[in-house]
């Protein structure tokens, strides 16, 4: 009998070696030398400084907005979303990875790896190519010469009116297909928010992709808005930012954080940055950018407001910009704004409320509230009152409502 | 059960030669590509042949290794014979595991041939949009049949120890495959993200990451810590209970 208990201890020994091994494994790795101490200045002047031009990473975002899901099943790569809302829910829900290869300012590589398919973002100098795996499409863009020298592409989402700018954003070049920002982009767009309104503290040190990182943390002095704090690990050696987390009010885990799971600093192999159309593939050649793109700041803020007035399609989106179309209000300062959309006279805002309503993604996430629908993320809530205007803000739905009522 | 696999490809290689052109993003991925370049029908079949089709010739051929010499009555004429246990299950898994390259070769052997004859070979557009030419597109090949190989030692691993634990073969070819759909349905849903990387399942389509450029061997690696962990849990079990077991036929 002894012996017969004797043969199943492999097979007791083995799950047990495993767990064991994954316990061991969990436990974060201690860093050998920790960081020396730097106060939140020094550490944002580090981050302002920062001079990577040349990296290959691995980028993974994860998102918990309280957005629907999109189920991804079986042998498909998922429908072909052809741009619109589909594809931005998509981009803001579940997780994504993306890999980054960038040489130089002018040089960049984006593949963001979807399942059993691939959209990439290609430039070298002036030459950006856009190319989605699905319905193996291509875009090509070929930008001004005075923007061939900007440090970053058009950032690849719709353009968002951001709560910490007076003015919306100005329209960007639509792309073919959305990429989720990286976390430069968005520790840029963050910290353009710093002011007064916002305290700037150092947690301790973390561990990002390997590499010791400051541990910025970005809360607003406010309680009116959605968001709690915002996370940017800032890279010890170079100040590069390696991980941003957008923590909403009453939720543990972050509702938007995008960072590195790898990153190595040697320059990419340059034959990574040649891209020409594939035969069969259907190339689109989009218009050059009206207005040069802004230096360091991004019109192509991150993600949460994304499923605002901006993601609808380009057809109606370029109407409603038209010049004559009405100016947003602006309600609020600092975290606390509201931008408000209104009902243009012609009916055009009206156009864009039904192309916002008549979408079945965004109409199924909208709840039907006193005076209009809302739509609500854990970081941005967006209100289409019955008249057609819009109301955008980190917010909660209260203020909205209330900002709606008073214009 | 190698030529039922072969006919996957020569059935999708027939049909889509004999049907009008696919719209992209309807029906399995790649099946749009395979007008363009012959080769996407192994692609293509390998792809459509993961869920079920590969798992279930896994499943008969690891069920039957020692169940089907019990309900036989050849078990025991094989253990009289001064081979020891211990080396008649190693024996048996490794023609398991040979089951587990063949099957999969076998699919791409069939697509790619089928693709030549019925559709252009050319040069092949990666998933990132990068153009590579044959000899490069078939070592991908050759990496997805290995990645699958791959794929099917934790099945085949599962499979055996059910096999030690039956004498009914058929009992333990149908759990076998039962299980490998329920990894999957377990796998699908969202309330279970964190049991998803347990799955022995979870990183069966991540061979699309061998056609990326460059390719991403991540889950390639992830993949294999994965099945050598499956292969040694049921392994021990399998030993465990094939050592201790009385074999009365």
């Amino acid at each position: 009998m002894n012996r017969a208990w004797l043969r199943w201890v492999p097979a007791a020994a083995v799950p047990a070696m495993i767990a064991a091994g994954v316990l061991v494994g969990s436990i974060p790795a201690r860093a050998g030398d920790p960081l020396p101490p730097k106060s939140p200045a020094e550490v944002l002047t580090l981050l302002g400084q920062h001079s990577t031009r040349s990296f290959s990473g691995a980028v993974e975002q994860s998102s918990d907005l309280g957005l629907p899901e999109l189920p991804a099943a079986g042998p498909t790569s998922g429908p072909v979303s052809a741009g619109g809302a589909a594809s931005i829910i998509e981009l803001l829900t579940g997780e994504h990875t993306a890999r980054i290869f960038m040489d130089g300012p002018a040089k960049i590589r984006v593949q963001v790896m979807d399942r059993l398919a691939e959209r990439d973002v290609i430039r070298r100098d002036g030459d950006v190519w856009f190319y989605n795996s699905k319905d193996n499409s291509a875009a090509h863009l070929t930008l001004p010469a005075f923007a061939s020298d900007l440090p970053l592409p058009v950032p690849e989402a719709p353009a968002l009116p951001s709560p910490d700018r007076s003015a919306p954003a100005l329209p960007s070049p639509v792309p073919p297909s959305p990429v989720p920002p990286t976390p430069e982009d968005l520790a840029r767009k963050f910290l353009a928010a710093v002011d007064s309104s916002t305290e700037v503290t150092i947690g301790p040190d973390l561990q990002v992709a390997g590499r010791s990182a400051y541990n910025l943390i970005v809360a607003p002095r406010t309680q009116g808005t959605l968001v709690e704090k915002v996370v940017i690990a800032v890279d010890g050696q170079t100040g590069m930012p390696l991980r941003v987390s957008v923590m909403a009010r009453g939720q543990a885990q972050p509702a938007f954080e995008t960072g590195f799971t790898s990153l190595s600093l040697a320059a990419p192999e340059d034959s990574v940055f040649t891209f020409v159309a594939p035969p069969g593939t259907t190339v689109k050649e989009l218009p050059v950018p009206p207005l040069p793109l802004k230096p360091g700041l991004p019109a192509l803020p991150p993600t949460p407001g994304s499923v605002n007035p901006g993601a609808v399609p380009p057809g109606s989106d370029a109407d409603l910009r038209n010049g004559d179309a009405p100016k947003p209000t602006v309600t609020g300062k600092g975290w606390e704004t509201v931008i408000g959309f209104p009902a243009a006279p012609n009916g055009q805002g009206a156009a864009l409320t039904e192309s916002i309503l008549k979408d079945p993604l965004l109409s199924q996430a909208a709840v039907v509230v006193p005076g209009g629908r809302l739509l609500s993320t854990a970081l941005v809530n967006v209100l289409v009152t019955d008249d057609g205007r819009i109301f955008v803000g980190m917010v909660p739905a209260e203020r909205l409502l209330a900002a709606a009522g008073a214009a | 059960m190698l030529v039922a696999l072969a006919a996957i490809p020569v059935l999708i290689a027939v049909a889509v030669r004999l049907s009008s052109s696919v719209p992209p993003g309807r029906g399995p991925a790649f099946l749009d590509r395979i007008t363009q370049n012959g080769l996407f029908v192994a692609v293509t079949a390998m792809l459509v042949s993961v869920p079920l089709f590969l798992p279930l010739t896994i499943g008969v051929v690891a069920g039957d290794t020692i169940a089907g010499e019990a309900s036989l009555g050849t078990l025991r004429y094989l253990l009289v014979a001064p081979a020891g246990r211990v080396r008649l299950l190693l024996v048996k898994y490794a023609g398991v595991l040979a089951f587990c390259v063949a099957a999969p070769v076998t699919v791409a052997l069939a697509g790619a041939a089928i693709g030549a004859s019925l559709f252009p070979i050319g040069p092949v557009t990666l998933l990132s949009g990068d153009v590579i030419q044959p000899p490069q597109a078939a070592l991908r090949l050759v990496l997805i049949a290995a990645y699958l190989a791959v794929s099917l030692a934790g099945l085949s691993a599962i499979g055996l120890f059910l096999s030690t634990l039956t004498v009914v073969p058929v009992g333990a070819m149908a759990a076998t495959v039962v299980l490998s759909v329920v990894s999957q349905v377990l796998d699908q849903l969202p309330q279970l993200e964190w049991l998803h990387p347990w799955l022995f399942t979870h990183y069966w389509f991540g061979f699309a990451d061998v056609l990326r450029q460059p390719v991403l061997w991540d889950s390639f690696a992830s993949n294999a810590v994965l099945q050598a962990g499956y292969v040694a849990v049921f392994g021990a079990l399998a030993y465990g209970r094939f050592v201790t077991k009385d074999v009365l036929s």
